[in-house]
């Protein structure tokens, strides 16, 4: 195929002359070579510093979430898991459906084919089209092959306690971060810590390729409540049969182990369901027990006897003088409104006598009764980590006048928590020591807490606080069959505008059973409106029902006959307010 | 059997190929090596477009027919002596200049990211300037072929040329198709250069066209900015330098053996027009230098046997075939070594597609059109040789 000479002609030769052939092929021929060059360089040569270049582009450091713990009560049953859900979401541009298509899409979605349509002609390159939904819906609508559509595995909080255990549990946000309660209290803990991987992703961000796990995810720890679920439900149940009874506008309860200081039970009224996330708003989240004072009332006049005790100011039995049921200070009169004559301390505090209680008071100074108060735990925080907690009010012992320092004897000038107000009962369920308040499960109960009173005292407190359940005194309807009852009635008005108006908190906190205190049980009924408005009417049944069916459920063995309650004929004695 | 092996390749080395099978196995080649690297390169664009229905073998399907209707076309080509072709010339030129009006008219054109390139035809789009490039190298032999002895002068050899190419080129920049532009003139000129135009005639050409160049490209925004962003695609990488960047980032990524057929990360909706113009940067990815080297090597073999059967022809004084085989040469060659630099940001990005591979019905049609043009002037040039008639 080479030269063929034969065909050479001289004057054709001159006229293309072969090195202009020649030449073209050349220099074709040498711009490939050129190319080979350039490639050989971008490739063999500069590769690292385009691969770095294509790395910023493609490659992705993405979290792999780590799951969050669940939340279990104090036997271990699960009170908040996170269960796998998906989200649908759209490339809106890409999703150009037919009208059955869209009809079947939005009934399964349970969604209105309009606001489907409207979330489908959105100008972004990405819109929610339903989020958490369970998987196997999830699968059917993959079944679909709908163009454009994609899932996304996400999280959901699963809270089977339902409003039960709302308060204490609270609940998280959509991205699975706590909100509110345990959730955000403990967040950290729950949350664990999300590994990481690299990946290759498109430029429409689906992962195309695994490259390489940087950190493996710490799954999120799961936190033992302290709570009892059985304990929860029974005060659950009987807080709000209470609250619809005497039409309360809201109402609280705490049931303390007096043993170790963990909380047992929360409930607050009125409550939530976690679970339908559209509701979690307004005042039904708060956590009134933790996050809402109030004046206590009668439910402090123990404190100021068994410092009166404590000081050696009176004994058991020292008689006081509360006729004429009046008694004036400065420009001041505090009153009963059933005067009863000579009264025992163990009678002031059995029949709740303002003016005994006042003159008992009356005989300390205001620093050691702000010392008591202050060692009692009031005025400051319980330090639960529990967010939103507030510490009350308790003014300086400096600015008290004597009428304040009679007042707060019998709770009013005063604003505790009612799971302050609870814990403080732990003096006298104890042998006068108070120990810290858990919120989870404690595997070695504290041996001895902070020394508030003397065992001495403490013991004659339950004493008086014994009466006071008993026919005589103001909450006889408090007894517990089976069960030695102690505890103490309180019924505030109520502040509004710095005015006393004509509502009332009534409240109720003892414990059982007295021969070896086992729980601290703290109610609060705010405004019941049904006609009865004492706390020895109102709340003290709840604490009755509560504590018997507790007590049985953690099988206490009875100190007491289980004879019927002696109620129907000692009427309770009218405390005073 | 041994035996027979032997015989049937003896029998073989006694009967001459009646094909230059040095050009028709890697022509072939490319073409399914093409149509490969167009599904690979489209697989994701077709899945994920709503425009293709989300069938991820749109691309491929259409890539296929159009190979089909190409090589049925070079089929075709081959039957017709070069004698027919060169009376045909200059007709098929002017069809080719009505085409290219045609295109210009609105309504008739179709219009794609500001370019007015095609003319829709039911479901298909013709784009006259892939065929312009074809009918140009039949027309600039035949005017050569025909002027061979007024070469060395100006007013009779080149005057002529200059005009038609002056309004070949007014047509193809008001589309605008600077690329096309730049092929077409490269045939031209290198007809007329390999047909002996006068030395310093051509010489001031070079020069005048040099200046025309850079006039063109100042006077044009669009020009100036794919020429700025070509020097340094790294000063806008997400901006005007974009796609080169891109490319660039699969050359690098692919490295000496490549990551894969497949397994290109650039086609997943970074690289744009990864199954036209750059083509090649998903073969530099998938198959990395090794798969480069090969399919330059390729073209380079093309060329240098269509300027063998050229410059077999001129010998046999067979002046229009020759220049036409050459002109083919040269058309592969400019368009080739043009798309590749532009893959490789060797050259400012222009609307080119790499020749018998890329996706585009036009294209791939009119290069299988001059592959058989080709193999028709080497079947003659065997048929004088063994002394028989054409």
């Amino acid at each position: 195929m080479k030269a063929i000479k034969f065909s050479r002609n001289p004057l054709l030769s001159e006229r293309l002359p072969l090195w202009r052939r020649r030449l073209v092929l050349g220099v074709l021929l040498a711009g490939f070579t050129v190319l080979v060059g350039r490639s050989l360089y971008l490739q063999g040569i500069n590769n690292e510093f385009l691969g770095d270049k294509g790395r910023a582009r493609f490659e992705r450091v993405i979290d792999i979430s780590a799951t969050r713990g669940r939340i279990t009560d104090r036997h271990g049953d699960v009170v908040a898991v996170s269960t796998p859900v998906r989200s649908i979401w759209a490339i809106p541009e890409d999703t150009k459906l037919t009208p059955s298509q869209s009809r079947d899409l939005a009934q399964m979605l349970d969604m209105d084919v309009r606001e489907l349509n409207r979330k489908l002609a959105s100008e972004r390159d990405f819109a929610y089209v339903k989020r958490q939904l369970p998987p196997e819906l999830a699968d059917r609508i993959t079944a679909l092959q709908l163009p454009g559509l994609r899932q996304k595995n996400e999280y959901r909080r699963y809270y089977p306690s339902g409003e039960v255990m709302a308060h204490i549990l609270g609940f998280t946000g959509v991205d699975d971060a706590g909100q509110e309660g345990i959730e955000l209290a403990f967040n950290t803990q729950l949350t664990g810590k999300p590994g990481s991987r690299r990946i290759i992703k498109d430029r429409r961000g689906n992962v195309v390729e695994d490259v390489e796990s940087i950190s493996q995810p710490v799954e999120g720890k799961d936190i033992v409540l302290s709570m009892d679920s059985k304990i929860q439900f029974i005060a659950y149940t009987y807080l709000r049969k209470a609250i619809e009874e005497h039409r309360a506008k809201a109402g609280g309860i705490v049931v303390l182990d007096a043993r170790s200081g963990e909380v047992l039970a929360l409930v607050n009224m009125p409550t939530y369901n976690p679970n339908n996330r559209v509701k979690l708003v307004g005042a039904q989240l708060r956590n009134r027990a933790l996050t809402d004072t109030f004046e206590p009332g009668s439910t402090m006049k123990p404190f100021a006897a068994a410092l009166a005790l404590e000081k050696g100011k009176a004994r058991f039995n020292t008689p006081i003088q509360t006729a004429p049921g009046k008694l004036t200070i400065g420009t001041a009169t505090i009153s009963d409104a059933h005067p009863h004559g000579v009264l025992t301390v163990a009678q002031v505090i059995q029949k709740s006598s303002n003016v005994g209680i006042s003159k008992l008071a009356l005989s300390m100074t205001p620093a050691e009764m702000w010392e008591m108060f202050d060692a009692l735990g009031f005025g400051t925080t319980l330090k639960l980590g529990f967010p939103g907690e507030v510490s009350g009010r308790l003014r300086p012992a400096k600015t008290w006048k004597p009428i304040e320092q009679a007042t707060m004897a019998y709770g009013h000038g005063i604003s505790v928590t009612l799971m302050q107000l609870a814990r403080a009962y732990q003096a006298f369920a104890r042998d006068g020591d108070l120990t810290p308040l858990s919120l989870t499960r404690l595997d070695m109960p504290p041996a001895i807490g902070k020394q508030v009173f003397s065992t001495q005292t403490a013991r004659e407190v339950r004493a008086m606080l014994e009466l006071a359940v008993l026919p005589g005194g103001t909450a006889p309807k408090a007894q517990v069959p089976g069960y030695r009852a102690a505890g103490k009635t309180g019924t505030a008005h109520k502040l509004e505008g710095g005015a006393y108006a004509n509502k009332y908190v009534a409240s109720f906190v003892g414990f059982a059973p007295v021969s070896d205190p086992r729980l601290i049980i703290a109610i609060m009924v705010d405004e019941p409106s049904n006609g009865k408005h004492y706390g020895g009417d109102v709340a003290a049944p709840v604490f009755s029902q509560v504590m018997g069916e507790s007590l049985r459920t953690l099988g206490v063995e009875s100190d007491a006959p289980q004879k019927p309650l002696q109620v129907a004929n000692a009427a309770p004695v009218k405390e005073e307010m | 059997m041994l035996k027979r092996w032997a015989l049937a390749t003896q029998h073989k080395h006694n009967t001459p190929s009646e094909l230059d099978e040095l050009l028709l196995w890697p022509a072939l080649g490319l073409l399914l090596f093409g149509m490969v690297m167009v599904y690979s390169s489209s697989i994701a664009l077709a899945e994920g477009s709503r425009f293709t229905g989300h069938q991820p073998m749109y691309f491929l399907l259409r890539h296929s027919v159009f190979l089909c209707v190409g090589l049925v076309a070079g089929v075709m080509a081959f039957q017709i002596p070069l004698r027919l072709w060169q009376q045909a010339a200059p007709w098929l030129f002017l069809a080719g200049v009505l085409l290219l009006v045609l295109v210009l008219v609105p309504h008739v054109g179709r219009s794609v990211n500001g370019a007015q390139r095609w003319i829709p035809l039911g479901p298909i789009n013709l784009q006259p300037s892939e065929l312009m490039k074809l009918f140009a190298v039949l027309y600039a032999a035949d005017y050569t072929a025909r002027k061979l002895d007024d070469m060395s002068s100006f007013r009779r050899g080149f005057f002529p040329m200059a005009v038609v190419m002056v309004l070949i080129g007014g047509l193809l920049l008001r589309e605008p198709d600077f690329g096309a532009f730049v092929v077409i003139v490269s045939i031209a000129v290198g007809i007329l250069f390999l047909g002996g135009i006068n030395g310093r005639l051509f010489g001031g050409l070079l020069l005048v066209m040099a200046v025309a160049f850079v006039i063109l490209i100042w006077s044009s925004p669009y020009r100036l900015e794919r020429i700025t962003s070509y020097m340094d695609p790294w000063k806008d990488p997400l901006g005007k330098g974009y796609q080169l960047s891109h490319a660039l980032i699969a050359f690098g990524r692919g490295e000496w053996f490549g990551v894969g057929l497949g397994a290109s990360v650039e086609k997943l909706f970074y690289l744009p027009e990864a199954h036209t113009d750059f083509l090649l940067a998903v073969i530099a990815e998938e198959l990395g230098f090794v798969g480069v080297l090969v399919t330059i090597g390729l073209f380079a073999l093309l060329v240098q046997r269509a300027f063998a059967i050229g410059r077999q022809a001129l010998m046999l004084d067979r002046i229009y075939a020759g220049l036409v085989a050459q002109g083919v040469g040269i058309w592969l060659g400019i368009q080739t070594f043009i798309n590749m630099g532009v893959n490789m940001g060797l050259l400012p990005t222009k609307g080119l597609t790499l020749p018998l591979m890329s996706f585009g019905g036009s294209g791939l049609v009119a290069n299988c059109l001059a592959l058989g043009v080709l193999l028709r002037v080497d079947w003659e040039n065997r048929q004088l040789m063994r002394g028989q008639q054409v």
